[in-house]
């Protein structure tokens, strides 16, 4: 007994004297993120630039998790238990998330407010989901703007350039869909079945939304049951294929070269190229839409919080500012090395940006995703978002296996307000 | 401690001693468990969260809802098919294996009972995902099948319902039947081989002997496995997240699946509603727990 006690007391002192240590570490701050080829050599970009530009005692502590989800757990777990002590004094993860962050723990954040940022020099869209009552919560880190990127070369086979894609009708793009199964063999749309975007990013490139004053509009939207008929259409004709999961659509479809074109967050970007005998093969622009033009869209950027156990705010805001904010040398080394494209107009400007890319046919992909970053019609956005997706991507397959779309969306309307409790 | 109990007779000392060894254990599981289960009895009766938690309107709202819920009840439903179409075939299985690896004439049994066993070893994440990397459409099986000509193109076996559930519960028996196999095992060690020898001599075979001697003897054992693997399935997770996600369109969804996607991953959690579930959970086991004892209990 007198043993346990003992060993206990020396545990308290141990903690106090790491507490105690961790206080003295005034440069420091400790940073979540999980992408080991994308935003974490974005973070190590941004330390390097503001040790050498501001606070050449600064100190930053990557701690990788595996998945944005994790960040998003570590964050709920530590709020329903009240106790932040063990969340980092920064945390990145994905945009949807924040504002239902904020409503439902608002000590657990901290805003920017104060730190010195240019905000008009951001895309209004990505800003939308981290400004919550006039209040700035987020940096944005990564770019969510949509792409949608076609094997030029395939298309070729089928009698098409990228020039017949950009702005064309989805009608259309069914048209080019077979010629290009039937010359081909590929599938010229996937995505992940188990995480459908293509609805939400479909209707965000009509100026659209699943959701009107909060509540979800599915049944008497117009838009979303054309899209959701050009989805099925485009499944039965077996011109658009989904994934069982993430890495099923990745590894095997993507990069197991079954497809002719990839529509989804430009993220997806380092996915495509690291299949080395297709350089040169790609070429990518912006999404059709229903009656044709130009389609915009955003899907899955992320922006860096600072959480309520950080101890040292004032250096966690200067150290944003000063590098996320619009450092151009924090964001050309994000986009060397981890392919991280920047939210901040001006940075886009930077030289490296105009640069044409040999993997993708010499083409200056990382400016025209900027300048089609500025063009994202802000659209009504949910805390809700990931379930209706799950509901929309059930009634999609349910449709596919002969249910009817008409009572499917219905359906997934009726248990969407209930699970809201409408 | 030693000064004062100096007036105790030892029937005392020894029961003071006795209280004394049993606090710690039962400060801890007070703590550590009885208290956090009390705090979710208390969290199901509210809705909401962080500081938007509040009290439901009626309290027992949760509970209510959740028999609206279609969702959950499809869950449910998932989790019941597993149940009845998993746990008879694995405790057959199970028996059957025992039985055959009883048999001290077999050569090389216990490497066999290795063998059977040693998927238990396996961690449950691991093993979901190994067979969903198997179950791939460009996976092992596919590539057998398209071989030996069964199959004329790969298919999607987790992509479609009725295979994916399939895929769970071949799964399920792949990972399981060897623990219950050990169960039937030790309980046959327990039977008499002079019973069956008595057997033999009034001319039953194998097969009677094995329903009408085998059967009635492992029944204590027969109960416990199925107690223990009724209360498994209800708790079925691991498969369901990592081998299918639930999906497609949730058709594969087990209830600890779907309370788990109340609390997290959803950029709303409702921990409220999530207890009142896992408290219907646990009302579920307790009373396939109890029908089992009466039906196995042989007394009148």
């Amino acid at each position: 007994m007198r043993k346990a006690l003992l060993t206990m007391a020396a545990a308290c002192a141990m903690t106090t004297v790491f507490a105690m240590s961790a206080m003295a570490e005034e440069n420091k701050l400790s940073v979540y993120a999980w992408d080991p080829n994308f935003n974490i050599p974005a973070l190590e970009g941004a330390a390097e630039d503001y040790k050498a530009n501001v606070n050449p005692d600064f100190e930053l502590e990557i701690i990788t998790q595996s998945g944005s989800s994790d960040v998003e757990q570590a964050v709920t777990l530590a709020a329903n238990a009240g106790d932040y002590s063990e969340l980092p004094d920064i945390v990145l993860f994905q945009d949807h998330y924040i504002q239902n962050f904020v409503m439902t723990y608002p000590d657990a954040w901290i805003p920017v407010e104060g730190a010195d940022i240019d905000w008009s020099d951001f895309g209004e869209e990505k800003l939308s989901y981290g400004l919550i009552d006039g209040q700035h919560y987020g940096v944005p880190v990564d770019n969510g703007t949509a792409i949608f990127a076609y094997r030029v070369d395939l298309l070729e086979q089928a009698g098409y350039t990228i020039d017949d894609m950009t702005g064309c009708t989805w009608e259309k793009f069914i048209e080019v869909g077979e010629a290009v199964k039937e010359a081909t063999g590929k599938y010229l749309l996937c995505m992940d079945g188990s995480g459908n975007d293509l609805m939400y990013m479909m209707m965000q490139a009509e100026g659209q939304s699943q959701w009107k004053d909060g509540e979800p509009y599915i049944t008497e939207n117009e838009t979303l049951k054309r899209v959701m008929e050009v989805i099925v259409e485009m499944l039965q004709k077996d011109i658009l294929i989904l994934g069982n999961d993430w890495t099923d659509y990745t590894n095997s479809i993507i990069q197991g070269d079954m497809v002719a074109g990839v529509m989804n967050g430009n993220w997806i970007i380092p996915t495509i190229s690291s299949v080395p005998e297709n350089s040169g093969k790609w070429e990518l622009t912006s999404l059709p839409t229903l009656d044709g033009g130009e389609g915009y869209a955003a899907n899955g950027g992320s922006a860096l919080y600072i959480t309520a156990n950080c101890d040292n705010v004032d250096l966690a805001k200067d150290f944003l500012a000063k590098t996320f904010g619009g450092s151009k040398q924090t964001y050309d080394y994000a986009l060397k090395n981890g392919g991280v494209i920047t939210c901040c107009l001006s940075a886009g400007e930077s030289e490296v940006y105009q640069e044409g890319v040999e993997y993708w046919n010499d083409q200056a992909i990382y400016s025209r995703i900027v300048e089609m970053g500025g063009h994202i019609p802000v659209v009504e956005q949910s805390d809700y978002h990931y379930q209706l997706r799950q509901l929309l991507g059930a009634a999609l397959i349910n449709t596919l296996s002969g249910a009817d779309l008409d009572s499917e969306m219905a359906a997934a309307e009726e248990q969407m307000r209930f699970t809201m409790g409408l | 401690m030693n000064k004062k109990s100096k007036g105790m007779s030892v029937r005392r000392k020894q029961e003071a001693a006795g209280w004394l060894f049993l606090t710690p254990a039962t400060i801890l599981i007070m703590v550590m468990s009885f208290w956090p289960i009390l705090q979710a009895v208390f969290t199901s009766f509210q809705t909401g969260a962080g500081v938007n938690m509040k009290w439901s309107e009626p309290l027992y709202n949760n509970y209510i809802r959740m028999f609206k819920d279609k969702l959950f009840l499809r869950s449910v439903g998932n989790t019941f098919l597993y149940l009845l179409i998993q746990v008879p075939i694995m405790l057959i299985l199970a028996i059957l294996l025992a039985q055959i690896l009883n048999n001290k004439d077999l050569k090389l049994r216990g490497f066999f009972r290795t063998c059977i066993f040693l998927p238990c070893a396996t961690a449950l994440v691991s093993y979901a995902l190994i067979f969903k990397s198997l179950f791939a459409t460009e996976g092992l099986i596919n590539h057998v099948l398209v071989g030996i000509g069964i199959l004329k193109q790969n298919y999607n076996f987790l992509g479609n319902p009725t295979s994916a559930k399939i895929v769970i519960i071949i799964a399920l028996l792949w990972r399981w039947t060897g623990y219950n196999m050990v169960f039937y095992l030790a309980g046959l060690q327990n039977i008499e081989y002079s019973i069956y020898e008595a057997a033999k001599i009034d001319g039953a075979n194998g097969w009677k002997s094995f329903w009408h001697i085998t059967v009635p003897l492992l029944r204590p054992t027969i109960i416990m496995t199925v107690i223990m693997s009724i209360n498994g399935t209800l708790q079925l997770f691991d498969e369901s997240v990592n081998l299918t996600a639930g999906g497609p369109a949730n058709s594969t969804i087990t209830m600890s699946h779907y309370i788990y996607n109340n609390s997290f991953n959803t950029g709303a959690p409702n921990f409220g509603y999530a207890a009142a579930m896992s408290f219907f959970v646990f009302v579920l086991v307790a009373i396939l727990a109890l029908i089992n004892m009466k039906v196995g209990d042989t007394r009148d």
